[in-house]
């Protein structure tokens, strides 16, 4: 129980994938303009983020390896993640048209998200077992989750703020994000 | 052989696997017809006008979820496409006029009315037919005049007039106000808090500042602007002599005409309505009416026919009597 605690703890604050390991950069920029985006992406990706690690991990274990074509690895992982991905759009169309209209080209973009790739890859490297592997990727998603909705409500108290014309938009938000990558550092060591 | 099939084996089995998989939710998860559509629809301003290109509101809002342009529509004007962009969260257009490329495009927010010049109109009723919402009193050979408050200004009376009586009036500018300029006292929030212990009805007047400065009016509404009762305290106390009053005045003008256009667009649509259904009722009873004389010339030519067949037969048998000497 306190390795899972451990794993979780290492996935969202010390290795954090966005603001340590610079993965998933995409919709962190992109989906951050307001809290009920960044709500509604974390949601989506927290889903296809476990459920990718948990499937790439059987389809590891128990199609590539016996076969001994282990190398097939990442077409393998993105075919994976591609059906994933579609499912919850198609699911997301059902439940929230609306989450599906605001999300809009970057629902789709999750299968391009290389912090989903990323998980399942690097649980083959760390040896994890099926338990162990999700549970790194949802915390991967919780740390991701975290980030995103930290960093839509600084953007949403940017918009009504003071800014100087020059920073205005995308050129204060890397600045901010920079910052919060700095403020995260102070996580090392945690574990 | 195994070492060169087994790759293609597993990719084709995944493929398979996740095709099925999708196939299964593309049934199971079927879409209802588009709720997004009933959304934008109620954001347009229902005048019915038709100048977007298509037949009316409702249709146009169907092709804006099927990924139409947003600004097609004249009479929503500019806060029409700020609702619609922010709802569909994409870039704000300028307004773009179909097919009407001799018009010069109205400044924002500036309402329309026609009116009929009442000593030329004939009374001929044809704008009256043409009005999508009722808005034109009047009976045959008699005068007819707009009602005002109800003309959504759509122009589609002015095409049908035969003595082209009715002019197009650009109302007065809208009503809300503008933000005096900056005082030389004032300075930018040090958020003290100060204003915030002497309010009398417990608002965040800091909060409302920064949302009333940033134009952010829904979160002003949720932050209850609009308890506000504008006593002046906050101002009074403020170190930085900000005039927050003067923000939440402003503020308070752009929410209220949001707020009328919006209950207009309603009371315009709910007219429409009516006018459809009443349309449609009476469309039904011609069609009982035509039916029913129908039936009846029925009726009367078989009692024709009956009548027509005995003298036939009378005459024929009259006819060998008359004949024999």
């Amino acid at each position: 129980m306190s390795e899972i605690i451990i794993l979780l703890i290492s996935a969202i604050l010390v290795n954090n994938f966005v603001l340590v390991q610079f993965l998933g950069l995409c919709p962190f920029m992109g989906s951050s303009n307001k809290i009920e985006t960044a709500i509604g992406m974390s949601a989506a990706t927290t889903f296809v983020l476990t459920l990718a690690s948990m499937v790439s991990y059987l389809v590891y274990q128990y199609l590539l390896l016996p076969l001994n074509v282990s190398w097939l690895r990442t077409i393998a992982f993105i075919v994976v993640i591609a059906a994933l991905v579609n499912f919850t759009e198609i699911l997301m169309l059902k439940t929230s048209p609306l989450l599906h209209k605001v999300l809009g080209i970057f629902l789709p973009l999750i299968t391009t998200n290389c912090a989903v790739l990323g998980v399942a890859l690097l649980n083959i490297n760390a040896g994890n077992n099926f338990i162990e592997s999700t549970f790194y990727g949802f915390g991967a998603a919780l740390g991701f989750s975290l980030v995103l909705v930290l960093f839509a409500a600084l953007r949403e108290k940017m918009l009504l703020a003071d800014i100087p014309a020059p920073f205005k938009g995308s050129a204060i938000a890397m600045i901010t994000a920079g910052l919060m990558s700095l403020a995260f550092m102070g996580f090392t060591g945690l574990v | 052989m195994i070492a060169f099939l087994s790759p293609l084996l597993v990719l084709l089995v995944l493929a398979i696997l996740s095709g099925a998989l999708l196939g299964y939710a593309a049934q199971k998860f079927k879409v209802p017809p588009n709720r997004l559509v009933d959304r934008i629809n109620t954001l347009l301003p229902q005048t019915q006008c038709a100048q977007c290109g298509y037949p009316g509101c409702k249709p146009y809002a169907a092709a804006i979820a099927a990924g139409a342009a947003i600004n097609l529509c004249p009479p929503g004007g500019d806060a029409t496409i700020i609702e619609l962009a922010k709802l569909l969260d994409t870039a704000v257009l300028p307004l773009k006029l179909t097919g009407t490329e001799d018009k010069q495009p109205e400044p924002a927010l500036s309402k329309k009315v026609a009116r009929i010049r009442e000593d030329e109109c004939i009374g001929c009723t044809f704008c009256i037919q043409a009005c999508p919402v009722d808005a034109i009193a009047g009976a045959a050979q008699q005068m007819h005049t707009v009602i005002s408050k109800e003309c959504t200004g759509c122009e589609l009376c002015i095409a049908p007039c035969p003595v082209d009586c009715i002019d197009l009036l650009t109302l007065p500018q809208t009503t809300a106000k503008a933000m005096p300029a900056k005082s030389l006292s004032e300075q930018a929030c040090i958020r003290c808090g100060l204003c915030v212990e002497v309010c009398p009805v417990n608002l965040l007047p800091q909060q409302l500042f920064w949302f009333a400065q940033g134009k952010a009016y829904d979160k002003a509404k949720q932050h209850r602007l609009m308890d506000c009762i504008e006593c002046g305290l906050c101002h009074a106390v403020c170190p930085s002599h900000i005039p927050l009053v003067q923000y939440y005045q402003v503020a308070k003008s752009h929410i209220h005409e949001q707020d009328a256009a919006f209950q207009l667009a309603q009371y315009t649509k709910a007219r429409f309505d009516n006018r459809e259904l009443r349309l449609a009722e009476e469309e039904a009873l011609a069609e009982q009416r035509r039916q029913q004389r129908a039936k009846l010339a029925a009726a009367k030519s078989r009692q024709e026919d009956l009548i027509h067949n005995a003298l036939q037969r009378a005459r024929a048998k009259q006819k060998p009597l008359r004949d024999t000497p």
